[in-house]
């Protein structure tokens, strides 16, 4: 298992692949942290999601967690990208025809897979340290920008950025193993990106205007939850749950059609 | 027998790509994979892999079933179709990473370059390489397990002639280290130089297999001969018709004679005593395209004719039923 782990993380490991999925990430960390700063009002009134965004009140920017409220509020998009990077790096093995090469060199499919997700989950610990790090640095500045002066920022900052860290890694967790089902699925790293892009803009803002509460159980709204470790629709507990409910199902559809089909691009 | 396999069988829908396949490849040496395209060629490879599964039947490769290709997995090398690479990738990395799954230290790779003789270039990104470099790194990534069997999808495509005489070579000399080498190809100069033993498949059902030697015996043999005067050409067509050989023109001066090289003596015999000077007189034998061509169909066309005639014959047989 160790040999396709580091077999994957050489593929992984190419610098494309690393510049644009650490700077895409970065560039939403600073983006986020502006938007929030500048747009959440300090008069405490409640400002409307937008797609893939859910905006922190006053209060909590103003409180100890205001200094990563960007990962949270931003936990879609996070997810997003994550989705895609997961999904080049499942479905370029069917477009440049490298799985004929993997599954003859171990036709135990099951190790194969497993193999990506566990290079994958290392490469995605990576990102999401870097999204902290990256937020940690810019919140201070964004919030002076804002206008805000957060002065419980220094309370207990450590243990407050470790627990967003993890909290963050275990949404994108799911979220990088629903983009590996998805390109498993369909081979197609297009066409699961585009699902993962559509369903968070759309299909889940349109799902949740419709079936209101019953939309909390959704990806895109547990995956936030966990990633603001609970929030006021799902505590954290619950959202760590259900998202590993996500994961054991994708990672199970996974290893069944990826098990059975034949190796014919 | 390295490979082995029993009324193999694969569809695809109501097209068997390969038709309950008896085959029994004996170890050592090259051998060629032959058939015209679409014959089930590919399938039969992946099935061997483990890239596909059988719909029925069954096979063997190194002793072990398909059905469980992680057995001999460690002991097969492979290059399947066109060489599979991550294009933004060195040479080294990729091989490396190959290596990495397969559990091979990474100094075979450096061997392997060297093999293919791509050494000095293993640190290019293989978007760079041209397609015969492709090949040539696919045949290397193929012979990262040191394998005891090879098999290799049209091994010199797109590599220059001096490529192609080197990686004929190679083959060659990878078959007698004690491995055995499966080429898939359309070229028949190249089969016919390189391998010991041929399997022809058409439709997936095995037309020949065995030494290409014994192949070769059904090729038609004919003694081509042209009289010194042209004027003597139909006196010297008697004479053979009279001594029960069929004759036939090659051109406005030369006759074709049904008959081996054995016959060559008489022929030129009987030719001088009918008062007849030879200027010519040639043994010619099918070349092995021929033999395969008369074997499997002339064009693609025809063969899309036969194979449409045969399914729907099977369809109406099925209908019958």
């Amino acid at each position: 298992m160790i040999g396709v782990v580091r077999s994957e993380s050489v593929r992984i490991g190419r610098r494309g692949i690393v510049l644009g999925w650490l700077g895409l990430t970065a560039v939403f960390a600073v983006l986020i942290n502006f938007v929030m700063f500048n747009v959440v009002p300090q008069d405490g009134t409640s400002m409307t999601d937008g797609p893939g965004v859910a905006f922190p009140t006053a209060q909590t920017l103003l409180s100890a967690d205001g200094i990563i409220a960007g990962l949270g509020a931003a936990a879609s998009f996070f997810g997003v990208v994550t989705v895609a990077f997961w999904a080049l790096a499942t479905a370029g093995d069917y477009s440049t025809g490298l799985v004929r090469i993997l599954v003859a060199a171990e036709p135990r499919r099951w190790r194969l897979l497993l193999g990506k997700w566990i290079a994958l989950a290392a490469a995605t610990a990576a990102v999401s340290a870097a999204a902290t790090v990256v937020n940690v640095v810019v919140a201070p500045i964004a919030a002076q920008a804002g206008g805000y002066a957060p002065d419980a920022w220094s309370d207990g900052t450590v243990g407050v950025v470790l627990a967003a860290y993890l909290h963050l890694y275990l949404s994108l967790l799911v979220w990088g193993t629903l983009g590996l089902a998805l390109a498993t699925f369909t081979r197609s790293a297009g066409i699961a990106i585009g699902v993962g892009v559509g369903y968070v803009l759309l299909v889940e803002a349109i799902i949740a205007a419709v079936a209101g509460d019953a939309s909390d159980w959704l990806p895109g709204s547990v995956l936030t939850a966990l990633a603001q470790g609970g929030n006021a629709a799902m505590t954290l507990a619950v959202a760590s749950i259900v998202g590993a409910a996500y994961v054991i199902v994708a990672l199970s559809a996974s290893f069944t059609v990826f098990r059975r089909r034949d190796i014919t691009d | 027998m390295i490979v082995s396999t029993e009324t193999l069988r694969r569809e695809f829908g109501s097209l068997a790509a390969v038709d309950d396949l008896n085959l029994q490849l004996p170890a050592g040496g090259v051998v060629g994979l032959v058939g015209p395209n679409g014959s089930g060629k590919s399938t039969l490879i992946r099935m061997l892999l483990g890239l596909i599964a059988p719909t029925g039947g069954s096979a063997s490769v190194l002793g072990e079933s398909i059905e469980r290709p992680s057995r001999y997995a460690g002991k097969v090398g492979a290059l399947i179709e066109a060489p599979a690479f991550v294009p933004a990738l060195s040479a080294r990395a990729n091989l490396g990473s190959i290596a990495a799954l397969r559990g091979i230290p990474r100094s075979r790779v450096n061997d392997v370059l060297d093999i293919v003789g791509l050494a000095g270039r293993g640190s290019e990104p293989v978007k760079r390489f041209s397609l015969g470099m492709k090949q040539r790194l696919g045949i290397a990534a193929a012979l990262l397990p040191d394998p005891t069997l090879l098999i290799l999808d049209e091994p010199t495509n797109g590599l220059d002639p001096a490529g192609i005489v080197e990686i004929r070579a190679l083959l060659q000399r990878l078959g007698t280290e004690g491995r055995t080498v499966v080429v898939s190809s359309h070229l028949m100069t190249e089969i016919e130089s390189i391998c010991s033993y041929v399997v022809v498949i058409r439709f997936g059902v095995l037309m020949f297999s065995g030494p290409i030697s014994e192949l070769m015996e059904r090729a038609d043999t004919t003694v081509d001969i042209a009289a010194e005067h042209d004027i003597d050409t139909s006196r010297l067509r008697d004479a053979l018709t009279r001594n029960g050989w069929t004759v036939s023109p090659k051109s406005a001066e030369t006759l074709s004679v049904s008959a081996g090289a054995a016959d060559a003596a008489r022929i030129n015999r009987v030719a001088a005593e009918a008062g007849v000077t030879l200027r010519t007189l040639a043994v010619h034998r099918d070349s092995l395209e021929a033999v395969f061509l008369a074997m499997t169909g002339s064009d693609d066309g025809e063969l899309a004719r036969d194979r449409d005639a045969a399914l729907s014959g099977r369809d109406t047989a099925g209908a019958r039923r």
